[in-house]
């Protein structure tokens, strides 16, 4: 069953392509910002744009070399044309490189539609007022694209899906740490959420959490792994196992974007929809950093984590200081944290051995 | 009325007596605001607020050479050298609390934007959060479409919401008619700044880019105080001088004429001069011509709609600008100006600066037979610059110039 998971992640652009060749559009989002409900509720599928396990991308990428390797894996994809089946690309900001990202692909013509989400960074009445609006014009165009224009009600149920998928996986999250699942297992039932359809997600994790098998518990230290690249988050999982630690849970930054609070179901969908993105999903200076500090530390007290490794891909700026800001608490907290810095290469995540075995060491 | 004389209102506006006046201010009891580049100051100058700008002090204290202090208090405090120079510098200042001059007063209050850069949001939440500081934000959405009538109305309010909020949280109250001349001197400053970047079409351009990037420093720290206005009137009508004198800061006469992307290289502001040297003179800047003055479609203040006028001005962003658009800046500035090639300069801390520069070069080459010079490096961490070698790089690039030019005189 588990192994069905990594298998709709692995071959996510294979999926892609047979429903297009079905007469389905796909849209790209990047990243968990970008309200996906209204891409369904147009008709089309919502996948996130995320990393693929190839480092050749990042030299294909043409892109300057302090930028971020997830910006440049993905610029390699585009130029190696894997994404061949997207119709379109939805960018909310989240820092200044997927921002702007957006112009290259507006320049390159890299998708035959793009938009920009258009969000406040705030949630007051006036932020919720714009976004509301802001949303109405995206439906609007997305509606246009797909040939389905996005109802109330269609958005409703969109809604209802991605906030069920939403709750599944919080399930899913309370049921892992005593679950006999491998923690790399355990990172493709959230990944495949990204990239696959929310209907075909759902039932499989229904079925999942209806068999999920009790397990052993795992080896001490219990750590849990913030990430933001999957690919490596996998190959950091592997390196802490490998020095007799269990990493007993995740904090995805896509995963805390994503499988944030639901969105309200109340009222008019468009607002609710803005009320259930604006500031109530994690992404540095968006969210709280008293309560996203305070989510990490109760999902370790659940979960029985000893250490946190916050693993941040090298020149992503915005984790760089979320990270600094977090840190101070975790500090005051006696919470006990190792921060990596790598690329998404071999030889880099190779250099993070020492690192994370003195890390499980000091926890033993 | 006699025109200001220029000497003595530089001395009213420099970086040391803006430094004085916060000083003097936190002893008068105004309240200290730690503010970025972004926001209008004309509505804090009213008010009676006085700002201190982080990123200006990071580019003045990289300039004198005495911004590794900072540094590595923000390293101390886990900041990672891929953040933006500013960011880490600045942080640092506050983290000090102090600026190159001398000590700064505890800040009573934090206003930011939060759209020139995601950073600015971060930067400040931090310091919110870090310094327990009241911190407003004023909302600006990422947008590739700055000038829509409903994005300039959302900022305006948020410029009404920064006034209920200074009001909410100091005693500073908004007095009508003090924002009307805040405006008025903040119009005048812009019109003589644009002024002056039009005198830069004149063979030979009288200005140094090098010159510039400290006169610039008014309008970010001081708009609204009629020093900066009076400033720039003197400035201007001194450059004017110096245009009809045919004067040039590019020795043996201006040669080349150059266009300089990007902020400047603070820590070594002498690879303007290593230009200047060879006879190339940078005429046209979008961080000179379009970052700051009046950006407004009409190119002046609308004193009659002060919240509207500066809500159109502040939203207009450079960086929210699809390429196309800033090619377009780039094609007409290369017509207006008379431009014989492009400097580049690909900055590690500015992603929003240099993501695109790559394709905005690729535009201008295809229209324009230009030789383009790309420096990679920072704006104000001299971490792996090496003086050698952008010596060298200058002295090629002025040899291609030249070629260009004898080629030229061949046909
Ligand atoms: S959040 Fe980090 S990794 Fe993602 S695009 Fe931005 S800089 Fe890159
Ligand atoms: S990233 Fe750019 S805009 Fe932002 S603080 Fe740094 S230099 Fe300024």
């Amino acid at each position: 069953m588990i192994a069905r998971f990594r298998e709709r992640f692995e071959l996510r652009h294979d999926r892609a392509r047979a429903l297009k060749r079905q007469g389905t559009k796909i849209i790209g989002c990047f990243y968990g910002l970008a309200p996906k409900e209204l891409v369904h509720a147009a008709g089309m599928v919502p996948v996130q744009l995320v990393e693929d396990r190839d480092a050749r991308y990042e030299a294909k990428s043409g892109l300057l070399p302090f930028l971020c390797g997830m910006s440049k894996n993905l610029a390699g994809q585009i130029a190696a044309n894997v994404l061949d089946y997207v119709d379109g690309v939805m960018v909310s900001t989240v820092c200044d490189t997927n921002r702007h990202m957006l112009d290259i692909w507006v320049h390159q013509r890299a998708f035959p539609n793009q938009w920009l989400v258009r969000a406040p960074a705030k949630d007051d009445e006036g932020a919720i007022n714009y976004f509301t609006n802001e949303l109405r014009r995206l439906a609007g165009e997305l509606g246009a694209v797909s040939g389905t224009p996005v109802t109330d009600d269609g958005l409703r149920k969109s809604i209802a899906l991605f906030n069920e998928n939403r709750a599944l996986l919080r399930r899913f999250y309370d049921a892992r740490p005593t679950a006999g699942l491998s923690a790399e297992d355990a990172v493709y039932v959230f990944a495949s959420a990204l990239t696959s359809p929310v209907e075909e997600h759902n039932a499989l994790m229904r079925e999942l959490l209806a068999s999920l098998p009790p397990g052993a518990p795992g080896s001490d230290p219990k750590l849990m792994l913030s990430a933001l690249n999957i690919p490596m988050a996998v190959d950091v999982i592997r390196m802490a196992e490998k020095y007799g630690a269990t990493v007993v849970t995740d904090d995805f930054t896509h995963n805390a974007r994503y499988g944030s609070t639901a969105v309200p179901a109340d009222g008019d969908p468009f607002r609710a929809l803005a009320r259930g993105y604006l500031r109530t999903v994690p992404a540095p200076g968006l969210y709280s950093f008293e309560d996203r500090a305070a989510r990490i530390r109760d999902a370790m007290e659940r979960a029985g984590a000893r250490g946190l490794i916050y693993l941040i891909q090298l020149y992503c700026d915005a984790y760089a200081l979320e990270y600094a800001i977090l840190k101070e608490r975790f500090d005051r907290w006696k919470l006990p944290h190792l921060r990596l810095e790598a690329e998404a290469t071999p030889s880099s995540i190779e250099q993070l051995n020492v690192r994370v075995q003195s890390f499980v060491e000091s926890l033993v | 009325m006699a025109e200001p004389d220029l000497k003595s209102i530089q001395k009213k506006v420099s970086a040391g007596a803006s430094y004085r006046k916060i000083v003097a201010a936190a002893e008068a009891g105004a309240p200290i605001c730690v503010a970025s580049a972004g926001i209008p100051n004309e509505v804090m100058h009213a008010m009676g607020v006085c700002p201190i700008y982080p990123e200006s002090l990071a580019a003045i204290s990289a300039g004198i050479g005495k911004a590794g202090e900072f540094f590595d208090e923000s390293r101390a405090h886990g900041l990672s050298n891929i953040i933006c120079s500013y960011t880490r510098c600045g942080l640092g200042i506050c983290w000090a609390s102090k600026t190159a001059f001398g000590s700064i007063p505890r800040p009573n209050i934090a206003i930011t934007d939060v759209n020139i850069c995601c950073l600015h949001l971060t930067w400040w939440a931090y310091l919110e959060d870090h310094f327990t500081l009241p911190t407003f934000y004023m909302d600006m959405p990422a947008t590739t479409d700055p000038g829509a009538p409903e994005y300039i109305d959302y900022y305006e309010t948020q410029i009404r919401e920064m006034v209920a909020f200074v009001e909410r949280t100091t005693s500073c109250r908004l007095d009508m008619d003090r924002l009307h001349q805040s405006v008025r001197s903040s119009d005048l400053a812009g019109y003589y700044w644009k002024q002056m970047m039009a005198l830069r079409r004149h063979r030979p351009s009288p200005m140094s880019f090098r010159a510039l990037a400290g006169q610039i420093l008014p309008l970010v720290t001081a708009l609204g105080d009629q020093d900066a206005a009076d400033f720039y009137e003197a400035l201007y009508h001194q450059y004017l001088a110096d245009a009809k004198e045919g004067k040039t800061p590019a020795q043996g006469g201006e040669t080349y004429r150059l266009i300089w992307d990007g902020i400047p290289i603070w820590h070594h502001l002498q690879v303007i001069n290593a230009f200047e040297e060879k006879g190339a003179n940078f005429v046209w800047e979008p961080y000179t011509s379009l970052n700051w003055g009046n950006k407004t479609s009409t190119g002046r203040l609308d004193l009659d709609r002060p919240f509207h006028t500066l809500a159109e001005k502040y939203t207009n962003v450079w960086n929210n600008k699809p390429i196309a658009k800033r090619f377009e800046y780039f094609d007409q500035a290369i017509r207006e100006y008379e431009v014989d090639g492009l400097v580049m300069f690909s900055n590690r801390s500015c992603r929003p600066m240099s993501i695109g520069q790559h394709e905005l070069v690729q535009l201008i080459t295809e229209r324009h037979d230009l030789p383009v010079l790309i420096f990679e490096g920072d704006q104000a961490d001299p971490e792996g610059f090496s003086w050698a070698d952008a010596r060298t790089r200058v002295d090629g690039f002025i040899e291609v110039l030249e070629g260009r030019k004898q080629r030229g005189r061949q046909r």
